[in-house]
């Protein structure tokens, strides 16, 4: 009776583990899509003349690479992708990322703290309520234009 | 004929009773412990900074910013990741503080030279938090740089990109901080400033109210 009980509790473990991996896996890639896609896509309030951060997800469902080649917008002179990361102290850097590689059937996050789109030199200020306009360029050849809402 | 006071055959000499020797090790415990609970990591009464807030004015840290619990973080408006994050914390924590005016939510630039008063208004109008209990501050760089010293905030050019018309920009490493300070201007805790969930500033903050 204890080893019924003691099966019936390991399985249980499983099924939970799964459904909350299962979870996970649903949130970061979905298998229902082809080539490149964008999605959740959002950026930082920003005043004229600086600067403002975009994020994004990006998912490759095919079984190849690609990757990011370009990066342009309405909203400012200068479009990068950058990368933040931690220093020692509790410094925080920021670097330029010349080339973003999607790995095939995978999601990148663009996300705070990490990868982003840098807007640099915003043509205008914009708040919450506000969109711009940003166009993803793949060396597989997709170009993938994306209405990005501003929101703090 | 009245039954005499009960003390009245006390030996004066006699030891104090069991219950107050009990007692006043406790009471000094509890001292102990009440007077721990207030320590401090810095206390900054030492210091006059003459800083500017986004409007032009005059604020001098700490004396101004007493009497009110200071949730304080450190930008440049050259930065659109990080400090955006930490700017974007302030404004959450006040929000789940139901929007409350009983702390000041302050933001320090490390960049002065660049991050003048008009600048600063306009990068508060972006986020929405151009209005009370929201201040932005600048001042003299070498008064800031001193300041940032104590606070132990630090901060090195990194790397310079070009504008379309050649201009030079810098970005800066910097530390990445918020600062929980009482209404007497001492240090109550130092946390790390983006990555920090709100919830914690929120519930620390609130004790301080």
């Amino acid at each position: 009776m204890y080893k019924l009980y003691a099966a019936l509790f390991t399985a249980f473990l499983l099924l939970t583990s799964c459904g909350s991996g299962g979870e996970e896996e649903s949130e970061s890639f979905r298998l229902d899509g082809e080539g490149i896609e964008v999605e959740g896509a959002w950026a930082r309030p920003g005043s004229e003349g600086r600067m403002s951060a975009a994020y994004l997800l990006i998912t490759n469902f095919d079984e190849t690479a690609d990757t990011l080649a370009s990066l342009e917008s309405d909203a400012s002179q200068l479009t990068e992708l950058h990368e933040s990361y931690e220093m020692e102290e509790g410094m925080s850097g920021m670097r330029e990322v010349e080339l973003l590689v999607i790995p095939p059937r995978s999601t990148v996050r663009l996300e705070p703290g990490g990868l982003h789109v840098m807007l640099i030199q915003l043509l205008h200020n914009y708040s919450e309520g506000d969109v711009i306009e940003l166009t993803l360029e793949f060396t597989g050849g997709q170009t993938i234009p994306v209405t990005v809402p501003i929101r703090p | 004929m009245l039954p005499a006071p009960k003390n009245s055959c006390r030996n004066p000499n006699r030891p104090p009773r069991l219950h107050a020797r009990i007692w006043l090790p406790i009471f000094a415990l509890f001292l102990f412990i009440a007077s721990c609970g207030e320590e401090r990591l810095d206390d900054y009464n030492d210091l006059s900074v003459e800083l500017t807030n986004q409007y032009g004015e005059a604020v001098t840290f700490p004396d101004d910013l007493k009497g009110k619990p200071v949730l304080m973080g450190f930008i440049y408006t050259h930065c659109p990741d990080i400090c955006s994050f930490i700017t974007a914390n302030l404004h959450s924590v006040w929000e789940e503080l139901d929007e409350t005016d009983e702390a000041h939510f302050v933001l320090v630039t490390f960049d002065p030279e660049r991050d003048r008063p008009e600048i600063l208004h306009n990068y508060a109008e972006a986020f929405d938090m151009n209005r009370s209990p929201f201040t932005f501050l600048t001042g003299d760089p070498d008064q800031v740089e001193a300041l940032m010293k104590r606070l132990g905030v630090r901060s090195q050019v990194s790397y310079t990109t070009e504008t379309e018309e050649g201009e030079e920009l810098y970005f800066l490493n910097h530390t990445d901080k918020i600062l929980l300070i009482d209404e007497n201007g001492r240090l109550v805790m130092d946390y790390g400033g983006s990555m920090t969930p709100t919830g914690i500033f929120t519930t620390d903050l609130n004790e301080l109210l």
